[in-house]
């Protein structure tokens, strides 16, 4: 029974960072309907400016947020401005093609820049746990998934409290509406892809604690992303939570009845099974173009 | 003008067809006095640390080779090394690049299993000898292969060997631990030597109380580690490389356990990286199987660390280093008693080693009908932050044995 | 390339013999293995490419899974050789064999996804299949691979078995590239491509036509993993289920151009030298990344066409400088309506007769909103019935839940006899249904003759590999383009014609159906006056041969002076019934929909 909820803690525990990670895609999709497949990348690019921060200036990792998080937000926009935001009026697949591009450059150059060995961010006192009972936290995932509610509460006030929240759930809902209404929408779209990938930012400096990393972990980390916005629905952000919870326990839930070498394969049988069943997941919006409408 | 354009067509295809045929040359070396030997290593990508290490050791063979005046005839050597990025593919390509462009005289192998595997392929079909410093994994010799030679003490089901036979005899039983964990990464070396230990241990009575596989992309340690607890085992064997290594003791030390005995893999044979990794103090009694000691006796050993230190620099000799050096030493051996380097003697190269024991830094190497080697590895085990070679008893740089793992 | 311009003396051709025969002799004018390879691996890349063009550039879905075939077909002739014994050529077909099962498969998801969902849904699958491939090593060995037994024959004869297999499996994609291309299949899904809901209302069995494409699209790809696998010797989960390699494939294919002959093909020899050059020269799995990435991104932002469409499109703008365009042409003089005597206008007796199409209780909701609040009406056979109404009503929801395009939430749909509400549109279409749209949808990139000929009548496999360009299906399509007055454009892109003529041509098809029943949603809309008479004369033909009308209409004095009976529906509801004269004094529709001071000025001809 503690073997249970130790897992189910666990699961928890690292569904709360999956949750910020997978904020910032289903935002993005939200606006622009744009699936950014290069999400894994930056958040692994972003594990590795805090791996070479804390190299440099032992500065630890968590509060290396406060400098990664503005440099991708910069990042993000000039991103947008280069290439994404050059085919909203794309056909099919056309996003899904050059995000999948940007995020194999952003492999290489990764790669080139720290090499493709196994990189891991450890402070000292990320090697020990809060101990309840029988039941171990270890203070890594803790303070990463602490953290991470802390962000992602503090974009859902963003975009339910704030003036630009309201003209981004505009933009979401009707771009030629919130058009006539004032709104720039281009610019919005900017800004959101840009604070979706500074959440990917943020989310990395967690991770580069949590797991070893290197440029190539990056499909494994989208997989899981892609899982999490496709079950909770995509452009839902309480979707998003509730999918990265599912996604978490059921990981762990897998490595420690079923095996670990199938837990890898959890976030695609969620896409597959949910895309095939209920395409709008828990909580979305349809992503399958369906029928059309007259 | 139809006709023209036709013709003009076909008249370029033939021009071109010929080109193609003057650039195919004849075979066979002879480019002059300097003998080539080709290679691709895994320069980058995931093995790029290990590939890089074997690439220092052929280099450190080439200039000791040339400085004592060749290979044969005074003939001096030069590596001709490609990378493969870790890739299949790539080390196919590369290894075809070698032998019809390059024209390389000689073939030396690469790291990995999985990567030798394909390239061993291209030299058997080529029918050119293959020595490879690292892939020790039993699939490479269960082709039957003539070329192909490993240039290690064993096999890798072998490795853990001598280290499993000493606990299961010279420990007393009632030290010896009572049940076993075996998480071990998916990967064709670390799974046979897992299982290999597996195989003495349970035949002692040591029973197997978890057994999984993970893979290199999936972090979920600090799950298995759970596990691993709730097995209650004695013992853990994790078969791993490094990053897995690492992240393996960090979340059995989150999750509060640790098992009396602890052997790993691959980690534990990277010294100062080890140690600063996990912390000094958690290194200590950690057991693993390493093929080269920098302290050993053996022939050649302190001239080889003394050059690598010179070209190199460090105080350090990575094992990979060691491997490629005495895989070179294997080549080596093979063409001086031979007395030729031609094309149609590579049979008779692969036969005199198939017959005869080659001394190398790593100690005497000798080989089955199928190029497996007979020896045994050295056992390790991290002692006061050192990692010191605890067996077998010739090559051993400390008398004393710590009884399990005690991290502090 | 098309059929049309002389085979022979295009000067395409001739380049292209001329590589055929240098890639022919190759092997026997040069033994270097180096540039062998290299040309082996191109035609690997460009027979998954040609396979890929089915199912990503004629029928529009892409897939990033194209590289897994190649997985597949290696895996089973390393496995069945090893443990079965023989030459892995032997078990080639069998690894064909596999790949169509699984390419079925992919096709059956296709059913339900598309877009953007279907890509992401063949990446998932990858990954799936590369970590079964990984874990079931019972099978497979895991991840330490299979070897696959050494060439049994000669050293004398290299790679040649190897070389020419490829050659071989190349020139058999290409041909059925080809020939799908040409066929009335290949025009279906283009269709599907274009537009593949109207592709549905128009007789495509979309499902069925995707489940073809995707076989087709991979069971060379599957000969050629076997072979591939052989080649390299070795198979192994990373290796030959690497998204790398799809995505090189893909990049192929998108580089030469998406749903063109050699396009692939051209692709697929940039794409694999450039391989091989940032190996050997830029040295670094993580310089290809750059490389392969970077290219894939700059095709998508700067020629999402490819080189040959590209190149095309100049040549042809070159040729075509300073001349007008086919459409933009004045028509010659006046029109020419066909002289024919006046055809009788519909009697009272077609007004009565029993009904061909019976519409009972219908309801469609969209949220909150009632689009049909439960209508209910009859169109009886052989007439012309008009279904009038203001914006808003329902009218268009009307025929979307008559054609099938939309499902009902509520209702009965009857069509000669038979319930039809629960059939796919195809099947509605098969049974004898033809509807145009008020805004017209032709399948843009296809040309006038293509867009005429895609229609199925009937789901039968000869149909389907009849001809599109020659042949009865071809010459069927000429003479209804002739009917409609159409005949010059027949080669005409659909995307460059006027909406007027747009609409012909979408008569044209739907008379391909042979339908019983015509639906006309607003074919008076947005047109000229002259070709307005066109239409209303060719609709008292087609009348006259026996076909039934039902038209939604704004333009009063075309619909009352062609229609009997009229139907008038408001707010989701039908509100009345009866003959032109009887609808204008109706007191319900004047308040609904006419307005007090509505009355024709003229009589309206009879």
């Amino acid at each position: 029974m503690t073997e249970f909820i130790q897992t189910l803690i666990l699961g928890l525990l690292i569904g709360g960072v999956y949750a910020l990670l997978a904020s910032g895609l289903t935002l993005i999709f939200g606006v622009m309907r744009v699936i950014n497949i290069a999400h894994g990348a930056l958040l692994i690019l972003g594990a590795f400016l805090t791996y070479s921060l804390w190299t440099a200036t032992g500065l630890d990792p968590l509060a290396a947020i406060l400098i990664t998080s503005p440099a991708m937000l910069a990042f993000g926009w000039v991103l947008y401005v280069a290439t994404v935001g050059r085919i909203r009026s794309a056909p099919v697949g056309a996003s899904v093609l050059l995000t999948f591009g940007l995020a194999l450059v952003f492999e290489g150059v990764m790669g080139l820049i720290w090499g493709n060995t196994s990189h891991s961010v450890r402070p000292e006192y990320f090697n020990t746990s809060f101990n309840i009972g029988q039941v171990f936290l270890p203070k890594g995932q803790v303070y990463g998934g602490a953290l991470a509610v802390v962000v992602l509460g503090g974009l859902y006030a963003i975009l339910n409290y704030t003036w630009l929240g309201r003209a981004i759930r505009a933009s979401a809902v009707n771009p030629q509406g919130a058009e006539l209404v004032g709104v720039n929408v281009g610019a919005v779209a900017a800004l959101t892809f840009a604070i979706g990938v500074a959440s990917a930012g943020a989310g990395g400096s967690i991770v580069s604690v949590l797991y070893p990393f290197l440029p190539g972990s990056h499909y494994q980390w989208i997989a899981r992303l892609l899982g999490i916005i496709v079950l909770g629905g995509m452009g839902s952000l309480p979707g998003a939570a509730l999918g990265a919870l599912a996604l978490g326990v059921a990981e762990t839930m897998t490595v420690t009845y079923i095996s670990p070498a199938w837990a890898t394969a959890v976030p695609y049988v969620f896409v597959i099974v949910v895309l095939l069943l209920r395409p709008q997941g828990l909580m979305g919006s349809k992503l399958r173009e369906d029928v059309a409408t007259a | 003008m139809l006709k023209v354009r036709w013709l003009a067509l076909f008249a370029l295809a033939l021009a071109a067809l010929t080109v193609a045929s003057c650039g195919g040359d004849d075979s066979g070396g002879g480019s002059g006095e300097t003998i080539k030997i080709g290679a691709s290593l895994p320069l980058t990508g995931e093995f790029s640390e290990p590939g890089k290490a074997a690439r220092q050791g052929y280099k450190v063979w080439e200039a000791q080779v040339n400085e004592q005046g060749g290979l044969i005839d005074g003939r001096k050597v030069q590596m001709v090394i490609k990378d493969d990025q870790s890739n299949q593919n790539t080390i196919v390509s590369d290894y075809n690049a070698l032998i019809s462009r390059d024209k390389v005289d000689l073939l030396l192998g690469t790291f990995s299993s999985l990567l030798n595997l394909p390239a061993s392929t291209v030299a058997e079909r080529n029918r050119m000898l293959y020595v490879e410093p690292a892939g020790g994994a039993p699939e490479l010799f269960d082709r039957d292969y003539k070329y192909l030679f490993f240039a290690q003490q064993a096999t890798a089901d072998k490795q853990g060997e001598v280290w499993a036979n000493w606990l299961t005899t010279d420990v007393p039983e009632n030290e010896r631990p009572k049940t076993a964990a075996y998480p071990t990464l998916d990967d064709p070396f670390a799974q046979p030597t897992s299982e290999g230990i597996e195989k003495i241990l349970s035949a002692a009575g040591v029973k197997t109380v978890y057994r999984k596989t993970y893979t290199i992309d999936n972090p979920n340690l600090d799950a298995i580690a759970n596990s691993v607890k709730a097995s209650g085992a004695d013992l853990v064997v994790n078969g791993a490389t490094f990053e897995d290594g690492v992240g393996m003791v960090r979340a059995l030390r989150k999750a509060g356990y640790t098992p009396d005995w602890f052997y790993q893999t691959t980690a534990p044979s990277l010294g100062d990286q080890y140690a600063k990794a996990i912390g000094e103090k958690t290194t200590e009694g950690v057991f693993y199987a390493v093929s080269h000691s920098k302290d050993a006796k053996t022939p050649g050993n302190p001239e080889f660390v003394k050059k690598y230190q010179e070209m190199f620099g460090g105080t350090e000799v990575p094992e990979d280093a060691a491997d490629a050096y005495a895989t070179a030493e294997v080549l080596q051996a093979a063409v001086k008693a031979v007395g030729s380097i031609d094309r149609d003697k590579q049979l008779e190269l692969a036969d005199w080693l198939r017959d005869n024991k080659v001394d190398t830094i790593l100690g005497p190497l000798s080989w089955d009908e199928q190029g497996r080697p007979e020896g045994k590895f050295l056992v390790g085990q991290w002692q006061n932050g050192i990692p010191e070679i605890v067996l077998p008893d010739e090559a051993a740089t400390t008398d004393k044995i710590i009884p399990g793992w005690k991290p502090q | 390339m098309t059929a049309r311009s002389g085979v022979l003396r295009s000067p395409w051709t001739a380049v292209i013999a001329a590589g055929f025969l240098f890639l022919l002799l190759f092997p026997v004018a040069s033994d270097d293995t180096y540039y062998q390879n290299m040309i082996m691996l191109s035609m690997v890349f460009a027979i998954g490419a040609v396979g890929l063009n089915v199912i990503t550039g004629y029928a529009g879905y892409v897939s990033l899974g194209q590289g897994a075939f190649l997985g597949l077909g290696a895996y089973t002739a390393g496995i069945l050789s090893n443990d079965v014994g023989s030459n892995p050529f032997v078990w080639m077909p069998v690894a064909g064999l596999v790949g169509v099962v699984v390419a079925g498969f992919l096709g059956v998801v296709a059913m339900r996804a598309r877009g953007t969902a279907f890509v992401i849904l063949t990446i998932a699958l990858l990954f799936l299949v590369q970590i079964i491939a990984t874990n079931w090593d019972s099978l497979t060995n895991g991840t330490s691979g299979i070897s696959l037994p050494l060439p049994s024959w000669s050293v004398d004869y290299q790679n040649w078995p190897f070389y020419y297999t490829f050659m071989a499996l190349l020139g058999a994609s290409l041909l059925m590239s080809w020939w799908i291309r040409r066929s009335k299949f290949g025009m279906g899904l283009i269709a599907i491509r274009e537009d593949e809901d109207k592709a549905a209302t128009v007789g495509v069995n979309t499902p069925i036509y995707k489940i073809f494409g995707f076989v087709a699209s991979a069971v060379f790809v599957s000969m050629a993993g076997a072979v591939y696998g052989y080649y390299i010797g070795f198979t192994d989960p990373s290796g030959m289920f690497n998204i790398l390699l799809s995505v090189q494939i893909i990049l192929s294919l998108l580089l030469g151009g998406r749903a063109t002959l050699w396009g692939p093909v051209l692709g697929a020899f940039i794409v694999e030298p450039l391989n091989e050059i940032s190996n050997n020269e830029f040295g670094g799995g993580n310089a290809r990344l750059l490389i392969f990435g970077g290219l894939l991104a700059l095709v998508v932002l700067l020629m999402p066409r490819g080189i040959v469409p590209t190149g095309e499109r100049w040549l042809r703008a070159l040729r075509t400088r300073g001349k007008a365009g086919l459409v933009g042409e004045r028509l010659d003089g006046r029109i020419e309506l066909q002289e024919r005597a006046p055809a009788p206008a519909p009697s009272e007796a077609a007004a009565e007769a029993g009904p061909l199409l019976e519409v009972k209780g219908l309801e469609k909701r969209f949220g909150g909103l009632r689009a049909v609040d439960g209508s209910t009406f009859a169109v009886p056979e052989g007439s012309i019935t008009a279904l009038i109404g203001p914006n808003g009503s329902g009218k268009t929801t009307v025929f979307n839940l008559i054609d099938g395009t939309m499902t009902a939430n509520a209702g009965e749909v009857w069509f000669a006899g038979r319930r039809i509400d629960r059939l796919r549109p195809w099947r509605r279409a098969h049974l004898g249904l033809g509807r145009t749209f008020q805004i017209t949808r032709l399948f843009r990139q296809m040309t006038v003759l293509e867009n005429v000929v895609a229609p199925l009548r009937s789901f039968r496999l000869r149909q389907l590999a009849a001809g599109a360009v020659s042949g009865h299906e071809a010459e069927r399509a000429q003479e209804l383009l002739d009917f409609v007055g159409m005949r010059k454009y027949r080669d005409q892109p659909a995307f460059e014609l006027s909406f007027g003529q747009q609409k012909l041509v979408e008569l044209a098809q739907l008379l391909m159906l042979d339908p019983k029943l015509i639906m006309l949603d607003e074919p008076a809309g947005g047109i000229n006056p002259t070709l307005l008479e066109r239409i209303g004369e060719t609709i008292r033909e087609l009348n006259s041969q026996g076909k039934t009308f039902l038209i939604v209409e704004h333009n009063m004095p075309f619909v009352l002076g062609l229609c009997h009976p009229v139907l008038v529906l408001a707010r989701g509801q039908t509100i009345a019934r009866g003959t032109p004269d009887e609808i204008q004094e109706d007191p319900k529709v004047l308040d609904a929909y006419l307005g007090e001071d509505f009355r024709l000025e003229q009589p309206v001809e009879a």
